[in-house]
């Protein structure tokens, strides 16, 4: 819940781009509108999403939801009193899943008065103890229809009402060494509501899982944030029943017999977990990421749909970019949604933690940007792609590549130090694709790593320079199918 | 880049031998300052006297990690930036960039912790900021050191204290809801909030007639119910939303049963929460007993002496009895059934829909 300083575009869609600009004297390719919120709004923004006719939704933090309609520009209350609702999903106009703090919610309006009268709970199947920290997220929704959510953490510096929803299990109570729980069912697991209405515990071990994504093929990524027994932020690949590191949610595990799962010993947890598909490092990329979103938009939003995760070896790994970093980009960017028109939304929130409240469009001008396209791993190094023909002698110059690899620990201690961290020579250089494409030979590709590429002044062919230069790629594995990783590498 | 890193390892010991030597004998006086919740120090502004000895120490009582640059007057924003400017380097150097413009520093406290250093102040009278430059934190959680031995601004005009420290000061007292919402709040209206005495997914009703009641989502049953003003969410809502709403009325009405609706005299039913329909804005509680639906509509009695509440269990097919305490502050009657003591049963007919109307007590005095 804490800001992201970067905002990361997971691109999966591959698309052509051409659309007419309404901008052709742009010197940006992207630039940041700010949306006006009523006076009165505390535009803490929990979550927003387009309906079916184009309106805008977003749900903010003391209870609101609210409908923009963005050709008028006038916003209309259509619920209210919520609890802290942090995700919303619409069905249609009059139909409306919210995700709040007690319960997934479906709002209907019933008399077609524009206004939800209905509050009907989905689910309520998972503990509360009252604590501040106990976010819910989500829902997204597969192609089968089932809903995903997902459930913080407490936080042992907040507290366990007298009164709790759901059993309460203290075996994590007191919490020495300090670390967050989970006192009753479900903190820090993420479920599978079906449409018949059944709640399934679905996968555990996550500390923020503050966003959620459902892919064009069906597979569910969930991100999580920087803390005790998360090294650095991340994106995992989820899959039902397993476990993706933090031990407080493992009591909640059918049968569990095994204690305390944070006293375990540590390389029995770390052989148990999974690992992250990509790791965001902290302070370098972001500070708390939030919410992936693919860009659908078939090139309206400029050229960035295509890959940039890739599978090897049938294990998820790829690279994060900066993708605007101000450029009048408010703080604390939470939620994300493309409209129909190609811009895409961003609404802020704060909550006590770095941050701005309000939401804020970017929008493609139609210049084509000059950056990093995707990155992908070679036998000997990686591939870096670019969105325009770049400059072939800046791009041969090995002084403008400057990678270093490390990596983080898994432990339960708060985040980490970065292990083992080491400059990587270049040893080769090759251009490709008429200079879209360098292939860069490295000194060494080890997985477990994440390699960190700053990049010098690389220019386009017409001389513009790259807009973010930074760039790092998570090694789980080689194309060999190499993975043996450093022992505790997050 | 080298450089400056050699610079900052000899301007560190320095400052730390500087400690140690010049020990604790010479301290006129001891100063502690608080992380607190909030991205705040407790201490917005402080005050000593030119050349004073001071022991300035930093205690940690929020839950992420913050330390406290000094800075030479007018330098915070500076200092700030060229700390965000340390990147990975940072932790190892408390997220310090030592320069010029940074006088004394406590280093990196991490939670429930707490660092000192000594120093002595400048002799030259003016403000000196103080300052967390935690990534990000630096731009809204500083201090001002006054070193001077004239009187200090008025707070509330203070322009080197945050803003927000500024605003506090004339909030003190108690605000009813107003200005917290895009629209204006006229009851029936409800808020979902963390409510005193109750479970954490509870649910609270303004009424017209100055009436509220707290409805219990996790346990399905109505809590308790007050007179007066509503609440004042601000609590709730300010921060990270870890405190609870408050009453702005008193209550008159506490349930003290252990369920009050159930189909088996000594046994209480299985309960399931399925939300609430919004008729003329006030909210019908739907929930389920052994896998029966209730629904439950409450609004206020005329005069304002109560509440009227309107169930409806229409698939009822045996006795219901709906349980009270003679001490829980209401009297009760019913439009169906027989109330004995403590207790209204009503037939599986009677069930289907039924009003009972709880009237405060008049409190002897």
């Amino acid at each position: 819940m804490r800001q992201i300083s970067a905002l990361m575009i997971l691109a999966v869609l591959v698309t052509s781009c051409g659309k007419e600009s309404k901008y052709p004297d742009a010197k940006s390719a992207y630039i940041v509108e700010t949306i006006e919120t009523p006076s009165g709004l505390n535009a803490e923004t929990g979550g927003i999403a387009f309906l079916p006719d184009g309106r805008l939704v977003a749900c903010f933090l003391r209870g609101e939801v609210m409908i923009y309609d963005p050709e008028a520009k006038l916003w209309k209350l259509f619920a209210e009193g919520l609890h802290e609702p942090l995700g919303v999903l619409p069905i249609s106009e009059s139909e409306i899943l919210v995700m709040q703090k007690p319960e997934l919610t479906r709002l209907k309006d019933t008399d077609g008065d524009g206004q939800a009268d209905l509050y009907e709970t989905v689910t309520d199947d998972f503990g509360m103890a009252g604590n501040y920290h106990e976010w819910t997220y989500g829902p997204v929704k597969d192609h089968d229809g089932n809903l995903f959510i997902s459930f913080n953490t407490a936080s042992e510096w907040g507290i366990i009402m007298d009164e709790v929803r759901g059993r309460l299990d203290t075996i994590l109570v007191p919490f020495k060494p300090k670390q967050k729980f989970s006192a009753v069912p479900y903190r820090g697991w993420v479920a599978k509501v079906t449409p018949s209405g059944e709640f399934i515990p679905y996968a555990y071990g996550f500390r923020s899982p503050s966003g959620l994504l459902i892919t064009p093929d069906n597979q569910l990524f969930v991100v999580d944030n920087q803390g005790d027994w998360v090294g650095t932020s991340t994106l995992f690949s989820v899959q039902q029943n397993k476990f993706y590191g933090h031990p407080a949610s493992m009591i909640w595990v059918p049968g569990w017999k095994r204690g305390d799962p944070s006293k375990l010993p540590l390389e029995q947890l770390n052989a148990e977990r999974q690992r992250a598909v990509v790791q965001f490092p902290y302070g370098i990329m972001a500070a708390s990421p939030t919410q992936p979103v693919l860009d659908n938009t078939d090139g309206a939003f400029g050229p960035f749909a295509g890959q940039i995760l890739e599978e090897i070896k049938g294990v998820w790994q790829g690279a994060c970019i900066p993708f605007i970093d101000k450029q009048g980009l408010h703080k604390g960017n939470n939620r994300l949604a493309f409209s129909p028109d190609g811009s895409l939304y961003v609404g802020q929130v704060q909550h006590g933690f770095i941050g701005d409240t309000g939401i804020q469009r970017i929008v493609f001008t139609g210049k084509v940007p000059v950056d990093i396209y995707s990155m992908n791993i070679t036998d000997e190094g990686f591939d870096l792609h670019f969105t325009q023909a770049m400059d072939e002698a800046t791009l041969r110059d090995t002084s403008n590549y400057h990678f270093r690899h490390y990596y983080y620990e898994y432990h339960l201690k708060y985040g980490s130090d970065q292990f083992d961290v080491q400059k990587v020579g270049v040893k080769d250089i090759a251009v490709r694709d008429g200079g879209k494409t360098v292939s860069l030979k490295l000194e060494n590709l080890k997985p477990g790593y994440i390699y960190e590429l700053t990049m010098g002044e690389l220019k386009s062919e017409d001389g513009e320079v790259l807009t973010n230069r930074l760039v790092c790629y998570t090694v789980n594995v080689l194309r060999s199918g190499r993975k043996d990783t450093p022992p505790l590498a997050y | 880049m080298r450089t400056t890193l050699v610079l900052f390892f000899v301007w560190f010991l320095g400052h730390s031998q500087l400690s140690l030597a010049q020990a604790d004998e010479e301290i006129e006086r001891e100063i502690e300052i608080k992380a607190i919740a909030g991205l705040k120090y407790d201490l917005t502004r402080i005050k000593v006297k030119p050349g004073e000895r001071i022991k300035l120490t930093l205690t940690n009582a929020d839950e992420m990690d913050h330390n406290l640059v000094i800075t030479k007057p007018g330098a915070r924003l500076q200092v700030v930036d060229a700390s965000n400017k340390l990147r990975e380097n940072g932790p190892r150097l408390n997220y310090v960039k030592a320069s010029d413009k940074v006088l004394w520093s406590v280093r990196i406290v991490t939670p429930g912790q707490s660092a000192y250093v000594i120093f002595q102040a400048p002799t030259k009278e003016d403000v000196y900021p103080y300052v967390c430059t935690f990534p990000g934190h630096g731009l809204v959680m500083y201090g001002a050191m006054y070193v001077t031995t004239k009187d200090l601004p008025p707070l509330e005009k203070d322009l080197n204290v945050p803003r927000a420290t500024a605003t506090d000061v004339g909030m003190e007292h108690h605000h009813a809801v107003a200005d917290l919402h895009p629209y204006k709040t006229t009851p029936p209206y409800l808020y979902r909030i963390f409510m005193p005495d109750a479970g954490p997914a509870a649910i609270a009703v303004s009424l017209p007639k100055q009436l509220s009641y707290c409805w219990d989502a996790g346990t399905c049953r109505l809590r308790y119910a007050w007179q007066g003003e509503f609440l004042d969410p601000k609590k709730y809502f300010d921060k990270k939303a870890e405190k609870y709403a408050q009453i702005m009325g008193t209550i008159f009405y506490r349930d003290k049963t252990s369920y009050p609706l159930k189909f088996s005299v000594d046994k209480n039913p299985v309960v399931d929460f399925k939300g609430y329909k919004l008729i003329e804005r006030y909210p019908e509680f739907h929930y389920t007993i052994d896998g029966k639906d209730v629904y439950e509509l409450i609004k206020p009695k005329e005069d304002g002496s109560g509440l009227i509440r309107s169930f409806k269990v229409p698939e009822a097919t045996q006795p219901l009895y709906f349980d009270f305490d003679n001490s829980d502050g209401a009297t009760y009657t019913t439009s169906k059934g027989n109330i004995n003591g403590d207790q209204i049963k009503l037939t599986a007919e009677d069930a289907h829909a039924f009003v009972i109307v709880m009237t405060k007590k008049q409190t002897a005095k």
